[in-house]
């Protein structure tokens, strides 16, 4: 029985007759934790896009749950989350309102309007961004208002919120310092759930730049010009790896 | 020898070159039958009519001008959200629907919005004769697409990463899109919402000079029969009631997360747009076409609008729109840089109050007192009341804006003068002309009002066909119309992104 949960097959990606992704092959199996490594511009990001459905592929086929994205029902396109680079946070609500929209998916229309007026229960959004060491005083603030690592820490928590299978993260330690790292890694690779419990059937996916930060992945996918370069064990990395890549 | 090099500033006086022509025709145009009337007319501004009838007239005028405005507000505010909604492109991306429809309604909606309301009045009274609704339902046609407008252009400011990042959470696409445009739409109703109040209220007044009703049909009737100091009266109380709802608009404060508020405005929402359905059926088939037998006689009865003619008429519609456009742009800082110790500027602001006050028609109805019909004429009262608008904006943004520059010229000896235009005005030029652009969007839609009375350009000839119920030239000047609206709106929109 296939047991891949994320499969790309001979995927290319071209934008403006840039061949951004060029033939990449790739299978992600369930609780696999893999960072992707890759000089900036070297389509990391589009690679995420591809992976979560954000973008179609110019040419190839990407399987989730061993289906087409465009077979997927919306529980089964649910069970995937993108923490963006860019966070792509709605700047007029508020920390929480933002996180709220995790939520979203699983529930009605009416909670999206009582989440507008600020009268959905935010117990749920509020666990979620103690996690990710946000302060209460932010609760109520607009994005516009908050510090770049506060933003930060918003978007992951509301990607946590939605307790997906499947997380991937586009440079998520960005604009956080030292220690908040640390803790934004585990809470990725650990998946702590409500009760603070770990648990390890998440499959996740991280791009990032820092090397020091590589000890607690199952595997490393490095990136140039589009192609995947090595496919391996974190314990497999040599220098020369890196050397392709950087 | 230099060349001339055109920026902001100068491009805002320009257009002060407009009156040489203008200045000439009307001085040629004046006859001196009339000064006495406006004489008289002048000295009744001091002396309006106060007695206990009167007062009861005005109060019950008001009471409708008020209920017309307010009823057309509150449709075309909640029906131009709904359009808005449709005519911006996040709903199209949020539910995955083919651009082309998005294209239609834009288009639909801009044909509507092309035709001022006073239009769509006189069209409507001629088929349906004088009605209460007839002014709520002229006012609502073209407010809702202006209104959509304004709606759609602040929802497509939503940053697209938004949407796909909304829409990657894979939630139900009505939550996604309420999520989405929640804010925005609340914002621009908090900007822009009550000034829409106070613009329906004055195209009530314009509506009822045409015989809708309310205060601009004693306005007007006053005004024919000469009775200058109850034409004052009617004034003065239009003027309280816009000072007083500016006032209170000013004190009113949303709070778009108040539970009971919210449910209010829901309920309000739902309950405005149950009613308008219901009514519009009511109004489609209880109603008798009074001298309108049939749509298709649009197309039929024949039309002896000469082509020559006709083109002459579009031609001066469009000089029209092009010197009112000239007047309003350059008059307000003209005036404002030449006088300007702080006695003049009260005098101009009263002034320009007066002239934002006094509709269009009525204005134009005083200067023919003493002056022939013309389109020097016609284009002076557009131009006029458009710089009292204007004028506004110019003094809100002057008043607000930093003056530290001005300060170290003024500290240099530089003249008062020179101060102001290379120190204050110069900032402010470029958001200014942005803002006149706009506003000639308006002009042109409003040459129909002055057209109508002053005897020029399509205006006139829209009376003329409708009294003679000659349809087909009826669709002709309203296509005429819509044409260099349309045409008007691309131009300007170039004009204000080159700007903005």
């Amino acid at each position: 029985m296939n047991n891949t949960l994320l499969e790309l097959r001979n995927i290319s990606y071209k934008y403006k007759n840039n061949l951004i992704l060029n033939d990449i092959n790739l299978k992600i199996n369930p609780g696999e934790k893999i960072a992707l490594l890759g000089k900036s511009g070297s389509g990391k990001t589009t690679l995420i896009s591809v992976l979560n459905g954000t973008i179609k592929p110019t040419h190839g086929e990407v399987k989730l749950f061993n289906k087409s994205f465009d077979e997927l029902n919306r529980n089964q396109k649910r069970r995937i989350t993108t923490i963006w680079q860019d966070l792509r946070l709605i700047e007029d609500l508020s920390a929480e309102q933002n996180v709220n929209c995790g939520l979203l998916a699983e529930n009605n229309f009416y909670f999206a309007f009582k989440n507008l007026l600020n009268t959905s229960s935010f117990k749920k959004a509020h666990k979620y961004m103690q996690l990710c060491r946000l302060h209460n005083s932010i609760y109520d603030k607009k994005i516009s208002k908050l510090s770049g690592g506060q933003k930060q820490r918003v978007a992951i928590a509301r990607s946590l919120i939605q307790e997906s299978n499947i997380l991937l993260a586009d440079e998520p330690f960005n604009n956080l310092d030292p220690k908040l790292i640390t803790t934004i890694k585990n809470l990725l690779l650990e998946n702590v759930d409500k009760n603070n419990q770990k648990k390890s059937s998440k499959t996740t996916l991280v791009a990032l730049h820092r090397l020091d930060l590589l000890n607690d992945f199952d595997k490393v996918i490095g990136i140039k010009d589009g192609r995947i370069s090595f496919n391996i064990k974190r314990t497999n990395l040599k220098k020369l790896h890196l050397d392709k890549i950087y | 020898m230099n060349k001339l090099k055109l920026n902001y500033t100068s491009l805002s006086f320009l257009p002060i070159l407009v009156c040489i022509p203008l200045g000439y025709q009307f001085i040629t145009n004046i006859h001196f039958g009339g000064l006495k009337l406006f004489q008289e007319f002048l000295i009744s501004a001091f002396n309006p009519k106060i007695d206990n009838e009167i007062i009861i007239t005005v109060i019950n005028r008001l009471n409708e001008t008020i209920l017309i405005g307010f009823f057309s507000w509150l449709v075309s505010i909640i029906f131009g959200t709904i359009f808005g909604i449709l005519s911006s492109n996040i709903f199209y991306k949020i539910f995955n629907i083919p651009n082309f429809f998005y294209y239609i309604i834009r288009f639909f909606l801009t044909i509507i919005r092309s035709i001022h309301e006073v239009l769509w009045g006189i069209l409507l009274m001629q088929i349906y004769g004088i009605n209460f609704s007839i002014g709520i339902i002229a006012i609502c046609i073209p407010y809702i697409a202006i209104n959509s407008k304004v709606f759609a252009e602040q929802l497509e400011t939503i940053d697209y990463k938004s949407i796909e990042s909304i829409n990657q959470i894979n939630a139900p696409k009505f939550s996604s899109l309420l999520t989405l445009i929640w804010n925005p739409i609340i914002n621009t109703f908090k900007n822009f919402g009550l000034y829409r109040l106070e613009c329906s209220i004055r195209s009530t007044v314009i509506l009822g000079i045409f015989g809708i009703g309310g205060i601009g049909t004693s306005i007007y009737l006053s005004l024919q029969t000469l009775n200058f100091r109850e034409f004052w009266t009617y004034l003065w109380s239009l003027a309280i009631l816009i000072i007083l709802s500016g006032l209170i608009f000013k004190k009113i404060k949303f709070n778009n997360t108040n539970k009971i508020l919210s449910i209010f405005f829901t309920a309000v929402f739902l309950i405005t747009i149950l009613f308008s359905f219901s009514y519009c059926l009511y109004f489609l088939f209880n109603k008798n076409f009074e001298n309108f037998n049939s749509v298709s006689s649009l197309f039929k009865s024949s039309s002896d609008l000469g082509l020559f003619d006709f083109l002459k008429l579009i031609l001066e519609t469009i000089i029209l729109s092009l010197l009112s456009t000239g007047i309003a742009i350059s008059v307000p800082p003209l005036l404002i840089g030449i006088f300007n110790d702080n006695t003049s500027k009260i005098f101009i602001k009263i002034f320009a109050f007066l002239l934002r006050l006094i509709p269009t028609p009525v204005i134009l109805l005083t200067l023919l007192t003493f002056n022939n019909p013309s389109l020097s004429i016609a284009a002076l009262t557009l131009g006029l009341h458009n710089a009292g608008i204007t004028s506004k904006l110019l003094f809100t943004n002057l008043d607000s804006q930093d003056k530290r520059n001005y300060i170290a010229m003024r500290s240099l000896g530089i003249s008062k003068k020179t101060s102001w235009l290379l120190g204050l005005f110069s900032q402010q030029a470029k958001s200014y002309l942005s803002y006149c652009a706009y506003r000639s969007d308006i002009i042109i839609r409003e040459t129909a009002i002055v057209g109508v009375i002053g005897s020029v350009g399509l205006g006139w000839q829209l009376q003329e066909s409708l009294s003679s119920f000659a349809w087909q030239e009826v669709t002709i000047v309203l296509i005429a119309y819509s044409s260099i609206a349309i045409v008007g709106e691309l131009i300007n929109g170039k004009i204000k992104n080159s700007l903005t």
